[in-house]
């Protein structure tokens, strides 16, 4: 109680990581639950590794070509990486999707071996960059821990856009989702709502690595979701239950990593397995112990 | 009740340029019952399609009648192709046919969804309507996309299979319910099937596709015996 009393303070220290986690971990699952939805659920994976190479990229670029990254400063650093991130998930998602779409060959082993040749790319990168020891290993390994105020902000810029587009378009959205054949009927722009949410997911992905890493990346646009969809009934508690439980397993895995001295972002991804895997459990043995009940 | 609807002339269909049927000439009258029979692989979906603005014509015109506005297709595809991840209720997935009326940023206003249950209360899918899509039987799934297809106001109704799947009771109960539509708000009806029996009582027009050629006459005339006998005779030969 003491602890959590601490990290809720003002002039807590690491209160930018909390801030942003819980963040993160409101968002992700706002644009998870399309990629559930969408049967896009190894895109989720594959994104946040391609976005993390897309900044190990942007931040290698002024090394190839002879400058120094502390003589660009932390802000032209950062700008570095945000560019690097967007591009490259905007990039691949526009790609893999167009992909998908079209329906030839095999999705899972393109986005697989996009995964693994990202993954593969970031170490690479990483082990030739004397920056990349101190900071990319953080956001690999989902170590919250220097988010500067330009981070908290970009987060919660994000997430507003995110909530924003979503609230006013989820209508359009949802058909084009669920019945594309009919939007297209009813005289609706397939394509233009198709690009308008692969951008949003690749904007929630890229803000989400940058500010946390690939790995609660990972965890926070799919697990959230996944849980959800065993409990609601309808969207609206599809879409707000799978936030929820995203932003509230932020903030006690933050607790509990704070508390026992973990790093944070694989306590999250950790307590969202867990919940997942309950939630799972009690949802499929349930029914069954209350039928049991009824006939005893 | 002549008024041509919609008018093929030399219409050819298929997929990436080839096509699959050519030659359609044809019109289609305003409130006529149509079923477009034929075998699978025939071409009907591919003409379904077409006339929804799906797929784009391979060669030919299409031409419809309204003057002021284009024709609204209420459509109902076939009930299992939809995803059953989707959280939506029998509502929510009528209320679908009323967002062609609203512009995007724009939220539905409560007369769409007092129409939609209305719609609903039409097809017989009022009852069910609170439940998982997902989760309603074939028949049941049916009535909530006849009530989605209600809910577009539409010209013209046009169904894919709307009895695949469905038991005979069930068949006969939706065949009623379409042609008592057809009957009382004058909308043209556009009926894919590849089951004779199921539509013989209620098409006035049959479209029947049969190896590459196309048949277009009164339902009474077309399944008759003898005509029958003479298309397949013409089709062994």
């Amino acid at each position: 109680m003491e602890t959590i009393q601490q990290i809720l303070s003002f002039d807590f220290l690491l209160r930018n990581s909390l801030y942003t986690s819980v963040l993160v971990g409101f968002a992700c699952p706002l644009v998870g639950v399309f990629l559930v939805m969408r049967r896009l659920v190894f895109m989720g994976v594959a994104l946040p590794q391609i976005s993390s190479t897309g900044v190990a990229i942007a931040l290698s670029l002024p090394l190839w070509i002879g400058f120094k990254l502390t003589e660009f400063g932390s802000h032209s650093a950062h700008a570095l990486a945000f560019v690097g991130s967007i591009t490259f998930s905007l990039t691949a998602i526009l790609v893999l999707a167009f992909l998908e779409r079209r329906g030839r060959g095999q999705a899972e082993g393109r986005l697989g071996s996009a995964y693994v040749v990202a993954a593969a790319l970031s170490i690479l990168l990483l082990s030739k960059n004397p920056y990349g020891e101190i900071g990319w290993l953080d956001m690999l390994k989902g170590e919250v821990i220097a988010i500067s105020n330009f981070d908290l902000l970009l987060t919660a810029v994000t997430l507003a856009l995110v909530l924003a587009v979503l609230g006013l378009f989820h209508k359009e959205l949802l058909l084009v989702s669920f019945d594309r054949d009919m939007a297209t009927i009813l005289g609706k722009k397939v394509i233009f709502w198709d690009v308008l949410l692969y951008l949003l997911i690749g904007l929630t992905v890229s803000m989400a690595v940058l500010s946390v890493g690939p790995l609660i990346a990972f965890g926070f646009l799919l697990i959230p979701a996944l849980t959800a969809h065993l409990y609601a009934h309808n969207m609206r508690q599809f879409t707000l239950l799978a936030s929820l439980i995203g932003g509230a397993t932020a903030f006690f895995g933050f607790w509990i990593a704070y508390r026992w001295d973990l790093p944070v972002g694989p306590m999250d991804v950790v307590l969202l397995g867990v919940l997942y895997a309950t939630g799972w459990l009690v949802a499929k043995l349930l029914p069954i112990v209350l039928c049991h009940i009824q006939k005893t | 009740m002549n008024e041509s609807v919609i008018t093929l002339e030399n219409l050819s269909i298929g997929y990436n340029g080839q096509p699959v049927l050519s030659g359609l000439t044809l019109s289609i009258f305003r409130g006529s019952f149509n079923a477009i029979l034929g075998a699978n692989g025939s071409g009907k979906t591919t003409l379904l399609k077409t006339l929804l603005g799906l797929l784009q014509p391979v060669a030919g015109r299409i031409d419809t009648a309204s003057v002021d506005a284009r024709l609204t297709f209420g459509y109902v595809p076939q009930s299992y192709q939809f995803d059953p991840v989707y959280l939506l209720t029998g509502f929510d997935v009528a209320l679908m046919g009323v967002y062609g009326r609203i512009r995007p940023g724009h939220f539905i206003p409560p007369f769409e969804r007092t129409f939609t249950h209305e719609c609903l209360n039409a097809a017989g899918a009022e009852d069910f309507s609170h439940k998982r899509f997902a989760e309603l039987s074939g028949g049941q799934k049916q009535r909530v996309l006849i009530a989605r297809a209600l809910t577009t106001r539409p010209d013209i109704l046009v169904l894919d299979e709307p009895t695949a799947g469905v038991d005979r009771e069930a068949t006969a109960a939706v065949m009623d319910f379409i042609s008592q539509i057809c009957k009382e708000k004058k909308i043209t009806v556009l009926l894919v099937t590849h089951d004779f029996s199921a539509v013989r009582h209620y098409a006035e027009k049959v479209i029947w596709l049969h190896e590459g050629k196309v048949f277009y006459e009164a339902a009474d005339e077309l399944l008759s015996a003898e005509r029958m006998a003479k298309i397949f005779e013409l089709g062994m030969g």
